[in-house]
C-alpha cells in the first residue's frame, strides 16, 4: 500500500535521531538504533521517512505478527496443489539488506523477540518447522522505537541495538510553533508538501551515498581505538561490543563529514550514542562533556535555522542529562547489593549476546534500580516466565492456556480436539504436504488429527497487591500513619504505571475489613487510604486472615494473577482469638507462608525500645522485611518485586 | 436485525461539552477522536450511538471492503490498481458509520485473519477483513475502552497512529488503510487507560450527571417518552436534527477556509510548555480543534476563545502523568496561563 510520508528533511530538530539513523544507513555495521522517548516526538515519522533518503526499504514489523510470518513457513497453496514443500519466507527475508522497523518494540511478544534476537545476531534466518528446514540470509538494520511509560525492553534485545537515543519534545516556543505549522501544511496537501522538499531530500540522499562510498577508506588510528576502549572501560561495559560499535559509528561520522580519518571528537560523539544503554556508571569525562553540550544546546535552539543542514549538528540533548537526578542518589546505595545478585544467574535460553550483557535475565526491578543511573529502569524489564500460567507484573508477558491473549505461535495438540484453540493457518500448513496422498472426499483439503495445531498465546498478567494496613491506635501516634500512607502511595503510583490491581484491608478495634476490593483503579485506593482513620486495639491476626482469604478468593477467580500481601504494622497485636494475640498473629502468618503467598512486611515500629515483633512475623510469614524508616519508594517497590520472583 | 431507533442526539439534555466534542470530530475526522470519561448513566453511549443519524454522506468505491474514497490520495491495493487502469468509476454514497469494537473482541477479529472457509474450499489463502477494515473512514467506538485487553490495545495503537493496518499473521501478509476516528467511553472508577492509548485520543471530555433538579427531571421525562414511543419522540426532534446536520455540513465546507494568526500558534505553544505536555501531538491537536470550533461557529478565523475551548478538550489527558490528581484541567488555569506574560 502506498503511503504519503512526512519528508525526513522536513522534520524540525530531533538531530539525535536523525544522526543515529543516517549513520546507520552509512554504516550498517553499527547495528541499528533504539529510540526511546515520549509520545508525539516524531520518532516514527523520522524512521518511516528514512526510506526516501537512503534507498533502502523500511520493513515494518507489526505487533500482531505471528511466528510463521516472521520467519517463514510452508507455502500451503503450492503444497496442496503440487505436494511440493516450499518455503514462503517471512518478513525477515524482506528485511534482508533493508531496514527492519519495530514501533512500540517494548510491546512485542516474547516469542517474537526471541526469534528476532537470534536472527539479528546471526544475520541468517533458520526455519525449522512443518518439515521444512531451510536457511536464508537476513541481514538488516534493526530500528526500534518505544515509549518507556509502557514498560521496558528485555536486556538481550537492548543489547542488540548499536546505538541508543532518548528524545524529548522541543521546548523552544518558536520551533514548536513551526512544528505545528509544518504538520498542518503537510496534512492539508501531502503531495505538494512532499514535492516542496524534493531538493533537500535529494541533497541528503547524495550526501549519504557519498559517505557510504567513502566509508571503506576511512582510516582509524590506534589512538582512536584506544580512546574507544578507554571510554567503554570507564563505562563498565563488558565485552568488546561497545568499542567496536563506537569505532564503526565514528567511521560513519567521519564519512558523513567528508573526512578520511576518524578524529578524537568523532569517537567522543559516537560514544554518546553507543554507550548509554550499555554503561553502568557515569564516566566523569562524559559527564563534563554533557554539561558543555547543554550550553551549546541553548545557543542552538535560539537559532532556528539549524534544522536545514545535516552538517555541524550539535547535540540536542543526551541520555545522561535526562536521567532524573533524584534517582542517582537513591539508587547508589542499592547498586552494591544488586551487583551481588547479578553473580548468580540462572536464566535459561540465553543467546551468546546475552551472556555479554551484565544484566541478569531472571532478576528484575532490583537490577532496574541499579541501572537507574541511566534511567535503565525504563528500558529494562521484568523477566517473563516460560512456565505456563504464571506471571509477574503487567510488564511481563506470559504464555497462557486460556483462549485470550495474543496469538504468537502454534504447537501440535495431543489431547482431545473439542476444547482446542485451533490454529487454523498452522493446521493447514501441517496438512498441506500430504494432500496428494489423501482422500479428500470432494473437499479442497483433507485434515487429519495429526495435522491439528493449536494456538499458543501470550498475555500480560498483572500483580494483585493487597495492602494490609494496621489502623490501630498505636499507629496513629506521631507521624507514623502519615509515613505509611506516603509509602503506600508511592507503591500505588508504581502499580498505576504497571496497571497492577490493588486492594486494601484495614484492621483496628476488634475486626479487619476489606476497605477496597481488588481494583485497577489506583485513584480509588488512594482515596480510601486518605480517609483511613486510626484508633483502638490491634487485631493483627484478623488482619492477616482477612487478607489471606481475600487473596485466596482472588486466585480462585483468576488463576493467572500473582498476589502479594503488603502488611504494614508494628507487630504489637493487642487483640486476637485468644489472650496471646501475637501468637494468634503468628499462626495466621504461618498459614500465609504455607500457601506460598508472597508477602512483604513493613515494620512501623518506632518506639525507643524495639521489640522486633514485626520482624518475627515476617520470618514466620516468609515475607520480605523492611523498616518503615528505611522505606523509600524505590526500596518498597524493589521489595515487592523481589517477593514476586 | 432491523435498524434500531436511536435516541435523537439533539434530545440529550445538557452535556454540551460532550456533544461539541463529538460533532467536532464529525466535522474534522483528523482531530483524532474523543474519549468520554464519566460515571454510569451519563448518556455517554447514547450520545455516541445517536451520532449515526447526523453523519455526513461519503463517496465510496463500490464493493471496496474498506470504503475507499475515490478521490482520496491513499487507497487500498485493489482500488489503487483500478485507479491506474482508469476503472475507478463505480461509486456509491453512504453515510459514515459508528463501528463497534466490543471489549470481548479477539485480536484476529480486530485486525483481520485468514479466511478459513475459503482456504478449505479452494486451498488458497484469502484475507478476511476485521473490524479495523470496516472502521476505515468511520467512527470506531469502544465502550468501556479501559477494559480492553492489552494485546488488542497494542494492535489498535499500531493502526491508529499510521492510519494503516498491517497484518503479518496466520500466513497472511497484507496492508490496508484504516483511518478511523476513535471514540471511547469509560468509567474511570473501573480502572485507568494506558498512557499510549490515552494519547491517541485527540479530545477528552469529562461528564458528570446533571445536578440541577429541573434538568434531572427533564432527562428522566425525555427518556421515558422515548421508550414509550421512539418513533413519535424522534419526530419531535426531527427539525432540530436536520438543523444540526445542516450546520455540520456547512462547517465541513467552511473548515478548509479557516485561518489563524501566528499569535494563536504561539499561545498554543505557550500553553503546552507551561503545562509541560508530552510531545507535539497536543500542540497540533489544539490548533486543529480551534480551527474546527471556529468553523462550527460559522467563522473563518480562529479567536483566543476558540483556542481556550480547544485547550480544555485537548490538554487534560496529556498533562504529564501525576497519578493522584484528577487529570481534569479547568478553564481557569488555562486562562491564567493565556493571560500571563511570557
Amino acid at each position: 500500500m502506498k503511503r504519503l510520508l512526512f519528508p525526513f528533511t522536513a522534520v524540525l530538530g530531533q538531530e539525535k535521531i536523525k544522526n543515529a539513523l543516517i549513520w546507520n544507513v552509512i554504516n550498517p555495521k553499527i547495528g541499528g538504533v533504539l529510540i526511546s522517548g515520549e509520545k508525539g516526538t516524531a520518532k516514527s515519522t523520522l524512521v518511516r521517512g528514512l526510506s526516501d533518503v537512503c534507498g533502502k526499504n523500511i520493513v515494518e514489523l507489526p505487533l500482531n505478527i505471528t511466528e510463521d510470518r516472521l520467519l517463514g513457513a510452508i507455502n500451503f497453496e503450492n503444497a496442496i496443489k503440487t505436494g511440493k514443500k516450499e518455503l514462503e519466507p517471512g518478513i525477515l527475508a524482506k528485511a534482508h539488506n533493508n531496514i527492519l522497523y519495530v514501533d512500540e518494540i517494548n510491546l512485542l511478544s516474547d516469542n517474537i523477540v526471541k526469534a528476532l534476537v537470534d536472527v539479528a545476531s546471526e544475520g541468517i534466518c533458520t526455519v525449522e518447522r512443518e518439515s521444512i528446514s531451510q536457511k536464508y540470509p537476513s541481514d538488516f538494520i534493526l530500528i526500534g522505537s518505544m515509549n518507556p511509560e509502557e514498560g521496558g525492553l528485555r536486556p538481550q534485545l537492548i543489547d542488540r541495538f548499536g546505538l541508543f537515543v532518548e528524545v524529548v519534545s522541543e521546548n523552544n516556543a518558536e520551533i514548536r510553533a513551526e512544528i505545528i505549522e509544518k504538520r498542518l501544511e503537510f496534512e492539508q496537501d501531502p503531495t505538494a508538501y512532499i514535492d516542496k522538499y524534493n531538493n533537500e531530500q535529494e541533497f541528503l540522499k547524495k550526501k549519504i551515498t557519498k559517505a557510504q562510498k567513502r566509508l571503506n577508506e576511512i582510516e582509524v588510528s590506534k589512538e582512536a581505538i584506544l580512546l574507544a576502549s578507554q571510554l567503554s572501560k570507564d563505562a563498565f561495559c563488558q565485552g568488546h561490543r561497545a568499542e567496536i560499535i563506537i569505532i564503526e559509528t565514528a567511521k560513519a561520522i567521519a564519512a558523513e563529514k567528508g573526512l578520511y580519518k576518524v578524529e578524537h571528537d568523532h569517537v567522543i560523539e559516537a560514544s554518546k550514542y553507543a554507550l548509554p544503554h550499555r554503561m553502568r556508571q557515569i564516566p566523569p569525562q562524559l559527564q563534563n562533556n554533557q554539561d558543555n553540550d547543554n550550553n551549546e544546546e541553548e545557543h542552538d535552539n535560539s537559532s532556528k535555522e539549524n534544522n536545514e543542514t545535516m552538517q555541524d549538528n550539535k547535540e540536542q540533548n543526551t541520555e545522561i542529562e535526562n536521567s532524573p537526578n533524584e534517582h542517582k542518589t537513591n539508587e547508589n546505595n542499592e547498586t552494591e547489593k544488586n551487583k551481588e545478585e547479578n553473580s548468580f544467574d540462572n536464566s535459561e535460553n540465553k543467546s551468546p549476546a546475552t551472556s555479554e550483557s551484565q544484566y541478569s535475565d531472571n532478576k528484575n526491578e532490583k537490577l532496574d534500580s541499579a541501572g537507574d543511573i541511566f534511567t535503565v529502569s525504563k528500558w529494562l524489564d521484568f523477566k517473563s516466565h516460560d512456565r505456563v500460567n504464571k506471571g509477574s507484573g503487567r510488564r511481563s508477558l506470559v504464555k497462557t492456556n486460556s483462549s485470550m491473549g495474543r496469538y504468537v505461535a502454534s504447537r501440535p495438540f495431543a489431547k482431545e480436539i473439542s476444547s482446542a484453540d485451533l490454529a487454523f493457518d498452522a493446521t493447514l500448513r501441517a496438512a498441506a504436504p500430504f494432500q496428494n496422498s489423501r482422500n479428500k472426499n470432494g473437499m479442497a483439503i483433507s485434515i487429519q488429527k495429526s495435522d491439528i495445531r493449536v494456538k499458543q498465546r501470550e498475555k500480560r498478567v498483572g500483580n494483585y497487591i493487597l495492602f494490609v494496613v494496621d489502623a490501630s491506635g498505636s499507629m496513629g501516634a506521631g507521624k507514623r500513619m502519615k509515613a505509611v500512607k506516603g509509602a503506600v502511595l508511592s507503591l500505588l503510583s508504581d502499580a498505576y504505571q504497571k496497571r497492577d490491581k490493588v486492594g486494601l484491608v484495614m484492621f483496628k478495634h476488634e475486626t479487619a475489613e476489606i476497605v477496597l476490593d481488588m481494583t485497577r483503579s489506583v485513584d480509588l485506593a488512594q482515596k480510601k487510604l486518605e480517609e483511613l482513620p486510626t484508633g483502638g486495639k490491634t487485631p493483627l491476626c484478623f488482619g492477616i486472615e482477612t487478607a489471606h482469604t481475600a487473596v485466596k478468593t482472588a486466585l480462585y477467580k483468576d488463576k493467572e494473577i500473582l498476589p502479594v500481601i503488603v502488611l504494614i504494622s508494628d507487630g504489637r497485636a493487642t487483640y486476637g482469638k485468644s489472650k496471646k494475640a501475637f501468637d494468634d498473629a503468628l499462626k495466621s502468618a504461618e498459614a500465609v507462608a504455607n500457601d506460598k503467598i508472597h508477602s512483604v512486611v513493613i515494620d512501623a515500629e518506632q518506639d525507643f525500645i524495639k521489640l522486633g515483633l514485626a520482624k518475627k512475623l515476617a520470618q514466620t510469614m516468609n515475607a520480605q522485611y523492611i523498616k518503615l524508616e528505611e522505606l523509600k519508594a524505590e526500596t518498597l517497590i524493589t521489595a515487592v518485586n523481589m517477593s514476586i520472583n | 436485525m432491523e435498524n434500531k431507533k436511536y435516541y435523537p442526539f439533539t434530545a440529550i439534555v445538557g452535556q454540551n461539552n460532550m456533544k461539541t466534542a463529538l460533532i467536532l470530530n464529525i466535522i474534522n475526522p483528523s482531530l483524532g477522536g474523543v474519549l468520554i470519561r464519566g460515571e454510569k448513566g451519563t448518556a455517554k453511549s447514547t450520545a455516541v450511538r445517536s451520532l449515526a443519524e447526523l453523519m455526513p454522506k461519503l463517496q465510496k468505491v463500490k464493493g471496496c471492503p474498506f470504503g475507499c474514497d475515490p478521490n482520496g490520495k491513499v487507497l487500498c491495493e485493489e482500488c489503487e490498481k483500478k485507479k491506474k487502469e482508469g476503472n475507478l468509476t463505480d461509486i456509491v454514497t453512504s453515510p459514515m458509520k459508528v463501528v463497534d469494537l466490543p471489549v470481548s473482541a479477539t485480536e484476529d477479529r480486530v485486525v483481520g485473519t485468514l479466511d478459513i472457509e475459503y482456504a478449505i474450499k479452494h486451498g488458497e489463502k484469502k484475507f478476511e477483513c476485521g473490524i479495523l477494515a470496516e472502521a476505515n473512514r468511520n467512527i470506531l467506538y469502544v465502550d468501556e475502552v479501559n477494559l480492553l485487553d492489552d494485546h488488542v490495545v497494542d494492535v489498535l495503537l499500531d493502526s491508529a497512529a499510521m492510519g494503516v493496518n498491517t497484518i503479518e499473521r496466520e500466513g497472511i501478509s497484507y496492508s490496508h488503510p484504516a483511518v478511523f476516528t476513535l471514540v471511547g467511553t469509560m468509567n474511570p472508577e473501573e480502572g485507568d487507560l494506558r498512557p499510549q492509548l490515552l494519547d491517541r485520543f485527540g479530545l477528552v471530555v469529562d461528564v458528570t450527571s446533571e445536578n440541577d433538579r429541573e434538568m434531572r427531571a427533564e432527562v428522566v421525562k425525555r427518556r421515558l417518552d422515548f421508550e414509550k414511543n421512539p418513533e413519535e419522540f424522534s419526530k419531535l426532534y426531527q427539525q432540530e436534527q436536520e438543523k444540526l446536520m445542516e450546520k455540520i455540513s456547512q462547517s465541513i465546507e467552511l473548515l478548509p477556509k479557516v485561518t489563524y494568526d501566528k499569535d494563536i500558534l504561539l499561545l498554543a505553544v505557550k500553553l503546552s510548555i507551561a503545562l509541560d505536555v508530552d510531545g507535539h501531538r497536543a500542540d497540533i491537536g489544539m490548533i486543529k480543534t480551534a480551527c474546527t470550533l471556529a468553523a462550527f461557529d460559522g467563522r473563518t478565523s480562529v479567536t483566543k476563545k476558540d483556542l481556550k475551548e480547544a485547550a480544555i478538550f485537548v490538554l487534560p489527558h496529556r498533562l504529564r502523568r501525576r497519578p493522584f490528581e484528577s487529570g481534569v484541567l479547568d478553564a481557569f488555569e488555562i486562562e491564567k496561563i493565556l493571560d500571563s506574560e511570557y
